[in-house]
């Protein structure tokens, strides 16, 4: 293992480290109190909070708006193959042959381009600018980097050092900044099924 | 109706936040025990796909009305103050400071921009309870005596008077006793009455100050629905209030005091059910969060009006004929007991049970837009043209599906659907679920 490997295991660490703190405040106090009678059931409200609302069909925020949509579904897609091809390739696994390497690299650039996409509409739209703070910004830079770099890499082996530092400034980044929500969207999707289960609002029943 | 900035004429008389204040504010942001704030605080990724869920929005097309942007106030705050990031680089992280001009923001889109309807929270791509943050924030203005002076007087009221609008007793006495003459002529039946104060009875019944201010008829057509019924029930002439404006001020001790005073009243009156008059948020304040404010199981039990009224159809204890209701009617759905509260299809039940012909809005049920008067929007006459405005999109609604009445189970609603038919010339009529069904009962004598 030569230092960039270890810059970035140990970027990793730093971020499992600090995912797990975070994790743990979230769990320990338990399931929510509340003395009010249920007039539904949690557990199905949870089930449907992390599956039919998240439907495109059932938010506003995926069909009114599908080029966007369909553009962050791909960068998050890419993200997670990024993740899984940094222990891969930290690995030195053998089945990675070239024609897989290709095809991961085209689908890397492909999410990269709808990850720069997301951030130039961040960048020209009016009312996602007035929003946006410097996180907004980094957490885009440093997961599109993450995403390039490992589609170049894994075309051009000498581009290793880069590779890994961008990783390593990822790992950094994710629990500190907005990418957090890789451990909070979980625990939000949780708390939306708790409260609308608990009020018999989810499962929708009709309509 | 500009949409301008009308919480910035409360501004000459804001107090500036002293560190007393600003600490007891941030006070509510630092609960480690609090799994569900946590979550909320750090959840949203400012995409902006929520603006076009929100009214305000939509209505004044403006930047600042995004829901992202009211939680963003609460959360960078949080940023600041509670993590490490925040307190050595706070640029980094769009962490703020708790400062005047942040607080008078604050008051602006968290009391001024917000109905905390909740629509944009179904429709979030994360799941962001942003009506919940919007709630937090409130917390913090209360915590800070920055709630807009028009809804504290609202609360102070009810807190000085046991009812939101500070009905002297004896004047609510009296309208009591004239809709009781009047059910006695209706009824011809000297037992057609509505008891007040009446110990040992199977339903407290609860109203909405409205009710005996501005729409008596209301009661009387419930007391037509409990004659029917053949109900045992009573008001309390002191405590009858189901409205808690203390779930909008964000002044959680205001709140309990106003839930205790139902508590206190049915445990005194040795009622069985405490059941909530058409309410949207009265409804939420004491069904969902009223053993909350006062930490303990309530020993009686609590439903509501339009589940009554459903359960006495389907026992058959009343009887309609639906064909006196023959006039095409569609449903306002109340945020609070509908998307948040699971009285869908309750609702529709007893609509259509009632009524002849039916129409429904679109959208409709969980997705259907606030009236515009929610989260306290019309106690809060400082935001009046804004209120109207936003309540253009549901007037558009009404105006699309033909209807020429609109039912809606909440008194808030109907005030402001009522200000909507006004401004709008919608030429509609607006009723209660209660004045739906009493023209629709068939007495048998």
């Amino acid at each position: 293992m030569c230092w960039y490997h270890w810059i970035a295991i140990t970027s990793l660490i730093f971020s499992v480290a600090l995912f797990s703190y975070q994790f743990a405040r979230l769990v320990i106090p338990g399931r929510p109190d509340d003395l009010s009678v249920s007039s539904g059931s949690v557990t199905k409200g949870v089930v449907y909070s992390f599956t039919k609302a998240m439907a495109p069909g059932a938010k506003e925020s995926a069909y009114l708006h599908m080029p966007t949509y369909a553009g962050g579904i791909i960068y998050h897609l890419g993200t997670f193959l990024s993740l899984v091809l940094f222990f891969v390739l930290l690995a030195g696994f053998p089945s990675l042959n070239n024609p897989l390497r290709t095809i991961f690299s085209v689908l890397l650039f492909i999410s990269f381009f709808a990850g720069f996409a997301i951030l130039i509409k961040r960048i020209i739209n009016k009312d996602l600018k007035s929003l946006s703070g410097l996180d907004d910004y980094i957490s885009n830079v440093v997961t599109s980097l993450v995403q390039l770099f490992t589609a170049i890499y894994l075309l051009v082996p000498g581009a290793e050092i880069l590779y890994y530092l961008s990783v390593a400034l990822f790992f950094i980044w994710l629990p500190l900044g907005k990418t957090k929500h890789l451990l909070f969207f979980f625990f939000a999707r949780y708390h939306l099924g708790f409260f609308y289960g608990w009020r018999g609002t989810w499962p929708q029943k009709s309509e | 109706m500009d949409g301008g900035e009308p919480g910035l004429k409360n501004r000459n008389n804001m107090q500036k936040i002293d560190k007393v204040k600003r600490d007891k504010a941030l006070e509510l942001l630092k609960s480690g025990s609090d799994s569900k704030l946590l979550t909320h605080l750090n959840a949203c990724v400012r995409c902006g796909l929520c603006a076009g869920s929100c009214m305000f929005y939509i209505a004044h097309k403006q930047s600042k009305f995004i829901p992202a942007k009211k939680v963003d106030l609460v959360s960078s705050v949080y940023r600041r103050y509670c993590t490490s990031m925040g307190k050595i680089a706070p640029a980094l992280v769009n962490a703020k400071d708790l400062d005047d001009s942040m607080a008078e923001e604050m008051v602006d889109l968290l009391f001024g921009s917000c109905t905390m309807c909740g629509r944009c929270v179904k429709h979030c791509s994360i799941g962001v309870d942003i009506a919940y943050i919007v709630r937090k924030g409130r917390e913090m203005l209360s915590a800070m005596d920055m709630v807009p002076a028009s809804l504290q007087a609202t609360v102070d009221s009810a807190l000085r008077t046991g009812n939101n609008m500070a009905i002297p007793t004896e004047e609510f006495v009296d309208t009591i006793k004239w809709m009781e003459e009047e059910l006695i002529d209706e009824m011809g039946d000297n037992n057609a009455r509505i008891p007040l104060d009446e110990p040992h009875k199977n339903v407290f019944y609860t109203l909405n100050p409205r009710e005996p201010k501005f729409f008596p008829l209301s009661i009387s057509a419930i007391a037509k629905i409990f004659y029917a019924a053949g109900e045992n029930w009573t008001i309390s002439s002191r405590f009858y209030d189901v409205t808690n404006y203390g779930f909008f001020n964000g002044n959680k001790e205001q709140a309990t005091v106003i839930a205790r005073n139902l508590y206190d009243e049915i445990h005194k009156l040795r009622g069985n059910v405490l059941v909530l008059g058409e309410c949207g948020h009265g409804t939420r304040a004491n069904r969902w969060e009223g053993p909350n404010y006062l930490q303990k199981s309530y020993d009686f039990d609590m439903t509501t009006a339009v589940e009554l009224i459903a359960d006495y159809i389907r026992q058959g204890r009343i009887k309609l004929d639906k064909t006196l209701n023959k006039e095409l009617v569609t449903i306002h759905d109340p945020c609070n007991l509908v998307r948040n509260g699971g009285l869908l299809e309750e609702i529709r039940f007893v609509v259509k049970s009632a009524a002849d012909n039916f129409t429904e809005m679109n959208p409709h049920g969980n997705e259907n837009y606030c009236c515009g008067g929610g989260g306290g929007m019309l106690a809060m006459s400082e935001y009046n043209d804004r209120r109207l405005k936003i309540g253009e999109i549901k007037a558009n609604q009404i105006r699309a599906t033909g209807a020429k009445v609109v039912i809606t189970p909440c008194h808030n609603c109907v005030d402001q659907l009522s200000q909507l038919n006004h401004t709008y010339k919608l030429g509609i009529k607006i009723k209660t679920i209660a004045e739906l069904v009493a023209d629709a009962l068939v007495i048998e004598k």
